[in-house]
């Protein structure tokens, strides 16, 4: 992966970054990647489709999801779909994005006093 | 699966409020997010939800569309864009000088042949197609429009020099018998009562005040017959208000009324500077507006018909 400076695009905003790990593993369509954010989130995050295609709007132009091809979910029905993927850009920013995270919260555990883990 | 009833109304009613997002927008994710709000649908009808799940589902959806079409509104609207800028732009250029040369005419009245009725400072524009031979005939089968009356105020080419607009009361259109006696108009043996004429001073001056005379202009003289101007076809006699000031028929002939502009329309500002700033040009004149703008402005004349 070519190194890329991705700090001037942090902190991403907690739906953005929820996307972004949607997209992590597979390419998914608008309504694949809400269903797995709710599922990263515990259904504390379930995104309307103003703000997810909104997100995405950002994202394509900010370069860090692409567009993939058309088709067809299987399991849904046969309506063809339009699917995204992440870009590499996209990888090194949520993972910069991820280590700032884990940073805050080592910071906040220290200072809490808070047992580690859950 | 086959929708319900109720599913097809909801999904028919947000694809109706997609119209409330910019129009980039819609056409780019309209069909992507029909599709989500019909998927989540499907998922709460196969999960059997109750209503309060429904409404639920209403309101995060409410929610989410209010969020969401103001930002995407906002963030349309922030760039304007070049090609945007310069469409506007060519559309009010086009419309000014559509505007400018065919329906109105800008003029600043340089001096006072018409007071009190019009005053030196006067800017006004003058409507160019409100009269038969206003010049445009292609606007009459559009718009309304009639002959030059006597008693109009009209603005006209001046005969002896086509590049100076004049502004002045018609007193005579053809056919009319016209003389003056003792600065008395006496029109087709009727002597007129003017409530708009001025007469600065109490003097007579027989070429001004007693018309026509052996002074009269040539192209006067040809038409007097028994001591009165008889108005040729085609050709208007006019009069400046200020009668004892004003350089009118009575001194270079009639008008032809091809040579009518048309009538002034509206002043849109007036402001009270002398005469040579009018007829020529001037810094001084510049700065003098610039300092004096609002105490010299006549703003009761602003936006007065003439």
């Amino acid at each position: 992966m070519p190194k890329v400076d991705a700090t001037h695009l942090l902190p991403l905003t907690v739906p953005v970054f929820h996307i972004l790990l949607a997209l992590a593993g597979d390419e998914r369509h608008g309504y694949g990647i809400m269903q797995d954010v709710a599922r990263q989130t515990n259904d504390a995050l379930q995104l309307g489709p103003g703000t997810l295609y909104g997100c995405l709007k950002r994202m394509l132009a900010a370069g860090l999801v692409e567009e993939s091809d058309e088709r067809p979910d299987v399991e849904l029905d046969d309506e063809r779909r339009r699917y995204y993927r992440m870009t590499d850009l996209g990888r090194s920013v949520v993972r910069a994005e991820a280590r700032r995270l884990a940073g805050a919260v080592t910071a906040a555990k220290a200072r809490l006093g808070l047992a580690g883990g859950k | 699966m086959e929708d319900s009833v109720f599913v097809r109304r909801l999904c028919r009613a947000y694809a109706a409020m997609l119209y409330a997002y910019p129009r980039d927008f819609r056409l780019r994710y309209g069909v992507e997010m029909r599709q989500f709000f019909h998927d989540r649908c499907r998922e709460l009808v196969r999960a059997q939800a109750p209503s309060s799940a429904w409404v639920h589902f209403g309101m995060r959806n409410l929610a989410d569309w209010i969020v969401s079409t103001v930002r995407e509104r906002r963030a349309a609207r922030k760039p304007p864009g070049m090609r945007k800028l310069v469409q506007e732009w060519a559309v009010t250029l086009l419309l000014f000088l559509f505007v400018t040369t065919t329906l109105v005419q800008a003029y600043v009245v340089p001096t006072g042949s018409m007071e009190n009725n019009i005053l030196v400072g006067d800017h006004m524009l003058v409507d160019k197609v409100g009269f038969e031979n206003g010049g445009n005939n292609w606007s009459s089968y559009v718009l309304p429009r009639r002959d030059v009356k006597r008693g109009d105020i009209i603005a006209f080419r001046y005969p002896e020099d086509i590049r100076q607009t004049f502004v002045k009361r018609v007193i005579g259109v053809p056919g009319d018998r016209i003389h003056l006696a003792n600065k008395q108009v006496i029109r087709n043996g009727q002597a007129l009562e003017e409530p708009y004429a001025r007469h600065g001073s109490p003097d007579i001056d027989d070429d001004r005040d007693n018309f026509p005379t052996a002074a009269a202009p040539a192209a006067i003289a040809l038409h007097v017959r028994d001591g009165e101007v008889v108005v040729p076809p085609d050709m208007l006699f006019v009069l400046g208000d200020n009668r004892d000031n004003s350089l009118d028929s009575r001194y270079w002939g009639f008008v032809p009324s091809s040579y009518v502009v048309g009538k002034p329309l509206v002043i849109y500002w007036s402001y009270d500077a002398p005469t040579s700033d009018y007829v020529n040009w001037n810094f001084a004149h510049l700065e003098d507006v610039a300092l004096h703008f609002f105490t010299k402005t006549r703003w009761s004349r602003t936006l007065m018909a003439p």
